[in-house]
């Protein structure tokens, strides 16, 4: 017990130690203490300068191959059971895991429900939010970047107004995100990732997990986002993939309440569920 | 004419995705997976609209389907969303009570259910809406 408790007070000699040496520098990065300064009117005509990411913008990827033309030969059912689940993060080589992570991720494979928790509404986390075949808004402001994704109805705040990140944010689905232009280049980092989150169904990330977005047209309606993640738990070496998106100058977000009629559902042991029960008919003379 | 059009359309996209049927790793549909339905395997069935959920996060389509006895069999659709449908030629009022129409589906694996996700529900007047466009296409 004094054992205990002398360690405990040298742990806690250090950390008073170590704050009267850094206090200073941290209470300084502390996200609450940055003020953000008013916008001028020299900021507002800053954005001019900046390339045009106004709009609406969606991957033309997404849910393409299910076509089925009139008259087309019904195909024999398929010896090898099809997946039911697929990444909404495209990836084009595998992921490059440590020996420790491709082993976690190999039982959690083993043990994978048949479904997401998606399909219970909650969404996805980055960078896999950024990878629905649903549309993005891009909105810039002065000192800030907002991305609001048609998909759950999320959005996502880049601060661009010099602050720095957080030593220690609390973990949330989509991280704390600071940005910076380089050149026509938005390139935004973030971190601080909840556990609920993964990078790819069945692939958590460890809390080391750093995202470098870097944003940018390759012409006038065709953004290029290039996204690296860093999480040298996870990876042996960074990991990057780039998504084209188009813009659609006739397009709007939508309202995507996905509560609203959600009949698909996970239960806690991973089965995927559906309920087709159908609507009560209409009352007469409703309509 | 119009129907013409629609024909040489998916024809069309017969020819680039002959062979597609098979979902290839990466296609992103969101909010859920496909463990319910099988989608190596595709089906056609005619009947009259029930009921239609214009809705998020899914289109819900009932189908009274004659078995053949006298009798009705009802088939339940899943289908896109409002949000990715609007985009791609549909409206809340395409389909209404009473439609007659053919429906293509990847029908549910429980051979207890009747339905599944929807491929394309065609009307009498030839109408063809398909529940998946590809890039591009409207």
């Amino acid at each position: 017990m004094a054992q205990q408790l002398r360690k405990h007070f040298g742990r806690f000699i250090v950390v008073a130690l170590a704050s009267a040496l850094f206090g200073s520098i941290t209470s300084a990065q502390t996200w609450l203490d940055f003020k953000r300064p008013a916008p001028t009117a020299a900021d507002w005509a800053a954005l001019a300068k900046l390339p045009d990411f106004t709009g609406v913008w969606e991957s033309p990827l997404g849910a393409t191959s299910l076509v089925i033309p009139p008259g087309a030969a019904k195909p024999a059912p398929e010896k090898t059971a099809s997946t039911s689940r697929f990444p909404t993060f495209p990836m084009r080589q595998p992921l490059p895991l440590t020996p420790e992570w491709a082993a976690k991720v190999q039982l959690l494979r083993e043990h994978a429900g048949q479904d997401t928790t998606a399909a219970n509404c909650l969404p996805p986390g980055m960078p896999e939010i950024m990878g629905q075949p649903y549309p993005y808004e891009f909105l810039l402001t002065p000192g800030q970047v907002t991305i609001v994704g048609e998909a759950y109805m999320i959005v996502r705040h880049i601060y661009t107004d010099g602050r720095t990140l957080p030593e220690d944010p609390d973990p949330t689905f989509f991280g704390t995100s600071i940005g910076h232009w380089e050149g026509q280049t938005l390139v935004a980092e973030s971190v601080g990732f909840s556990p609920q989150t993964t990078i790819a169904p069945d692939v958590p990330h460890s809390d080391k997990m750093k995202i470098i977005e870097r944003f940018s047209l390759t012409d006038p309606d065709t953004m290029s986002i290039e996204t690296t993640v860093i999480d040298p738990v996870a990876f042996t070496q960074p990991y990057t993939t780039t998504r084209m998106l188009k813009r659609h100058a006739n397009w709007t977000i939508d309202e995507y309440i996905c509560e609203q009629n959600n009949r698909n559902s996970v239960t806690r042991d991973g089965k995927a569920e559906v309920d087709t029960t159908p609507p009560p008919p209409p009352e007469p003379n409703s309509k | 004419m119009k129907q013409v059009k629609a024909n040489l359309k998916q024809a069309a996209l017969f020819v680039i995705l002959l062979g597609a049927l098979i979902v290839p790793a990466g296609t992103a549909i969101a909010h859920h997976g496909f463990a319910d339905y099988d989608m190596t395997r595709h089906d056609t069935i005619v009947g009259k609209v029930r009921a239609f959920q214009w809705t998020n996060p899914h289109t819900w389509l009932w189908l009274d389907v004659p078995d053949g006895k006298g009798g009705i069999i009802l088939y339940a659709f899943e289908g896109m969303s409002p949000n990715y449908l609007g985009r791609r030629g549909w409206t809340k009022d395409s389909l209404e009570p009473g439609d007659k129409i053919t429906v293509n589906f990847f029908p549910f694996k429980d051979p207890a259910k009747h339905g599944g996700t929807l491929a394309s529900a065609t009307k009498d007047n030839g109408e063809v809406l398909n529940n998946f466009v590809p890039a591009g296409a409207r």
